[in-house]
């Protein structure tokens, strides 16, 4: 397994490399001007020119994109160039809001998805089943602006069950007052697509001549789903999961933006509109590290989850 | 055991005494609808970190709150001083006795604020590293300023302690500037609220974490900031403190009667904090306000605007909580931008030049583009046809100043390009120019605004109404600021808002030594730029007002623009805000509100 390991290890190389070109294309490609921006309403070429010499957008790309590699090995990428902020310090700061919305919506979602799965497929071809099915297709049907804007203006201000919008320093005041109204609405229009996925992994399974023979042994059906199916099942919605996974350290932008959440999601959007291009890199980047070894680590658990895996 | 029954007693009591005068705190809550960037006064450049910067810093000079139109009066300086050496010399002198907040930099020791300070940020906003985005305010301006930003450029360091022979500081409080040209606005630029005295050793100890430490002389300071999340002002314990100013309130004006019987006899300001909230979505903010959960919107959503004024009147359920409404008339003017350059990107520009048929091409644009869709439809009806680039409420604004050259008559458009040999002769719906060859116009605009883009297909639409071709073109904010500064576009929309409340502010637009900086047009003609330095050298009257009105005419007869509209920003209160009034150039009137805190948490129950 440690050579399996450190041959995956190996091969983050490239794709880091990849990632770090990519970027660096897209932003010089498409990213604009960030002197435009910041030099104001009146400017000369001049001022224009000094900006860009500070920002070091002046230099070669060859150079620029040295510099970027070398940021991405000291994890240094200096100030945002809008606001003159630590770029370390406004992932940090950032990224626990998300987190705070983004993991009870990840656990709640999975958890809710997988229970209903295992019930309808179940009971498939069952009216429950085909209803549950149609109501999963419609709600996948609405966009998730709809769900904000409805859910904000039904719960947080016809019924008042929460603040419209908001955020504190407490964790514990935004877990329990600003965060189940953005949690509710995630885990809403999450669970209805992963459900339908996860119903068919289940399928999978139930007709499967391992299922077949456990039930002509005679075991309860509740051991035949929960132990054999529900495990088997394990290995598409561990690296469905695996896929969300990175997700959840950017949030959702939408949520973040329409609840006031001070989340990693706004901050890059922000930073996007505004070609702040320190911001971008140190998120993308980061995301790519990490996207890298989640899966590193789900592909380790496929062995513990099914013994048959082996590494090669 | 008793003694501590007692204390513990006596404990209690203060804790039960102290809560309600906790609770009695006067807290203002809402929204800004864009995020803060930072409040460093010199390298802010957003509109928002200005607004707060108003409350922290205090500039030479301010606005009269309730004067309309627009009136100076004395902050930090003593009194507003006249114009010496024919508008080439302004001498102030600052009150002594102000003092900057306490900061660790200052060594527990209290740091009056001095002339020093003033040269000093004006220095600041010409050292290169500042990026200073209001740098132009500055530049060829001041004796011997120029000379030293050059200098820096050159060298890579600014010398704050070499002498500028225009920033004569006189002792401890008199500082004496001394300028290349007269000009008549210079006072409005000590005015604003960007151009504060700082002091020198907060900037170099704290170097590049400036924005984050704003030591000023207002009369809040910066508690709590969460960026782009949260800001929280709290009155300064040390402020000198002031009442309300009503020599120039309109006894007519219900706005100013009601803040004089709010304000009587109080010492401002009256807010112990203010919760800043930037929410750049629209429904959030309005609901956070009907939610109770803030107290006043600035500039009501465009969207919400048939729930909050159908029918042009307060909504039923919002006058029911004595909400009030203060509708403003911006000091801004929307516009789209002709390029007349007669080449663009290499080929021949069909909207660029001088000659009679470019200028009835251009002229005819303007008359088929209907600017009342816009002001119905895209505007929801918040906002008036602009007659001039000048907007009401500034200096050099004439009421009566009309013209049919931009009214929307497509009968006149199409008179006008046939009269000119602008004709389909093809017979595909579209016409020729003059000399039989087809056209394109391309109209560029923000990629991200659902606004512009709404704009964008009126152009379309209005164009293909009188048979001249317009495509659209949509790219990044950045992108764009940039084509429209070096011309690499034909046709282009854009916004300028005041700076200073002088006409000068909005016919810079349009002279030709700005172009390639504000002169998005390109326009250059030698009898507008002539009318404008005139203007520059002429303090406010009759006589400038003419020069203005010429130049605006020039501006009609060449059509280098499109003038948009004046738009016009709803901003609501609830009944426990008092003392409310807003004014078109500062961005924020806290130090002039009351709240009253019982009726507040009434409502919120």
């Amino acid at each position: 397994m440690t050579a399996y390991v450190i041959r995956r290890i190996w091969q983050m190389i490239p794709t880091i490399a990849g990632v770090i070109l990519l970027i660096f294309i897209l932003f010089n490609w498409v990213g604009g001007d960030p002197a435009q921006v910041l030099a104001g309403k009146i400017s000369n070429p001049e001022q224009i020119a000094n900006i860009r010499k500070q920002l070091g957008v002046d230099q070669p790309y060859w150079f620029q994109l040295w510099v970027f590699v070398q940021q991405v090995f000291t994890f240094d990428f200096g100030r945002s160039w809008s606001t003159n902020e630590e770029v370390s310090r406004i992932i940090l700061t950032r990224v626990g809001p998300t987190l705070t919305i983004m993991v009870p919506v990840l656990v709640i979602e999975t958890s809710l998805s997988v229970l209903f799965a295992i019930m309808v497929a179940y009971v498939r071809g069952t009216l429950t089943d085909r209803a549950i099915m149609i109501i999963c297709t419609v709600a996948m049907s609405v966009s998730f602006l709809v769900y904000i804007i409805v859910f904000q203006w039904l719960f947080g201000f016809v019924l008042g069950w929460f603040p419209v919008q908001g955020w504190s320093e407490s964790f514990w005041k935004n877990l329990f007052t600003y965060a189940p109204l953005p949690i509710m609405l995630a885990v809403f229009v999450g669970v209805a697509p992963q459900l339908r996925l996860y119903r068919s992994f289940f399928l999978d399974e139930i007709n499967q001549d391992y299922v077949r023979t456990a039930r002509a042994k005679g075991l309860p059906e509740k051991r035949v789903m929960l132990k054999h199916v529900l495990r088997n099942a394990m290995i598409p919605i561990l690296t469905n999961v695996a896929i969300y996974l990175p997700g959840v350290f950017v949030g959702s932008f939408l949520l973040e933006v329409f609840f006031s959440i001070p989340g990693l999601g706004r901050e890059i959007i922000t930073a996007v509109n505004r070609s702040d291009f320190p911001v971008i890199k140190a998120v993308t980047v980061y995301l790519a590290m990490f996207t890298m070894v989640v899966n590193l680590l789900v592909d380790v658990m496929y062995k513990f989850v099914d013994p048959r895996v082996s590494f090669k | 055991m008793t003694r501590r029954l007692a204390m513990l007693a006596l404990a209690v009591l203060a804790l039960a005494l102290a809560l309600p005068a906790e609770a009695q705190k006067k807290v203002l809550r809402m929204a800004f609808r864009t995020a803060e960037t930072g409040f460093d006064p010199v390298r802010a450049y957003d509109r928002y970190s200005v607004g707060i910067c108003e409350n922290l810093f205090e500039p030479l000079l301010t606005y009269d709150y309730l004067a309309r139109p627009v009136k100076l009066a004395p902050l930090v300086a003593e009194s507003i001083p006249e114009p010496e050496e024919g508008g080439t010399r302004y001498t102030f002198r600052i009150r002594p006795g102000i003092y900057f907040v306490d900061d660790p930099v200052f060594k527990g020791e209290k740091r009056e604020l001095v002339a020093k300070d003033i040269e000093y940020t004006i220095k600041r906003y010409r050292d290169p590293r500042n990026r200073a985005a209001y740098e132009w305010l500055f530049e060829n301006k001041i004796v011997g300023l120029d000379e030293l930003a050059e200098k820096a450029k050159k060298t890579g360091t600014f010398d704050y302690n070499a002498k500028v022979a225009g920033m004569e500081v006189r002792g401890k409080y008199i500082i004496s500037f001394k300028l290349k040209e007269p000009d008549y606005n210079f006072l409005y630029i000590l005015a604003m609220p960007n151009v504060v005295p700082m002091a020198r050793e907060v900037i170099e100890a704290y170097g590049e974490d400036t924005m984050g430490h704003p030591v000023g002389t207002g009369p809040f300071v910066l508690k709590e900031w969460v960026r782009r999340s949260k800001i929280v002002l709290e009155r300064n314990p040390s402020y000198r403190g002031f009442e309300l100013e009503t020599r120039y309130a309109d006894p007519n004006d219900e706005w100013d009667r009601k803040a004089m019987e709010d304000l009587r006899g109080k010492r401002l300001p009256q807010l112990d904090r203010v919760e800043i909230y930037p929410i750049e979505d629209e429904q959030p903010r309005y609901l956070a306000f009907l939610n109770k959960e803030h107290d006043l919107i600035d500039e009501t959503p465009v969207s919400f605007i048939q729930q909050v004024l159908p029918n042009g009147k307060l909504a039923p359920n919002l006058a029911r909580q004595g909400v009030r409404v203060f509708p403003e008339l911006e000091p801004e003017f929307t516009y789209d931008v002709f390029n007349v350059e007669e080449i663009v990107d290499g080929r021949e520009n069909v909207l660029g030049g001088n000659a009679p048929e470019r200028i009835a091409l251009r002229r005819a644009m303007v008359l088929a583009h209907d600017r009342k869709q816009e002001i119905e439809i895209i505007r929801k009806g918040q906002a008036i046809a602009a007659q001039s680039p000048v907007p009401p409420g500034v200096v050099g604004y004439d009421p009566s100043f009309h013209t049919a050259a931009q009214d929307y008559d497509p009968a006149r458009a199409k008179a006008l390009l046939d009269m000119f040999g602008y004709r389909d002769r093809d017979g595909d719906g579209w016409r020729e120019t003059p000399e039989g060859r087809p056209f394109v116009v391309q109209y560029k605009y923000n990629l991200g605004g659902q606004e512009q883009r709404q704009l964008a297909e009126l152009w379309v639409k209005s164009m293909a109404a009188v048979g001249i071709r317009v495509e659209t073109l949509a790219v990044q904010f950045a992108d764009l600021l940039n084509d429209k500064r070096v011309g690499h576009f034909q046709m282009a929309g854009s916004a300028w808002i005041a700076d200073y409340p002088d006409a000068q502010n909005f016919l810079q637009l349009f002279y030709g030594p700005n172009t390639n900086q504000s002169n998005e047009a390109r326009f250059r003609l030698p009898e507008y730029d002539r009318l404008y330095e005139r203007s520059l050298a002429i303090p406010d009257g009759e006589e400038r007002n003419r020069l203005y009105r010429e130049m605006d005419r020039l501006l009609l007869a060449y059509a280098p623009v499109r003038l948009g509209v004046h738009r016009i920003f709803n901003h609501l209160q609830y009944p426990w805000v008092k003392g409310y009034k807003k004014h078109p150039i500062l961005y924020t009137q806290f130090k002039w509100l009351d709240l009253d805190v019982a009726a507040q948490q009434v409502a919120m129950k």
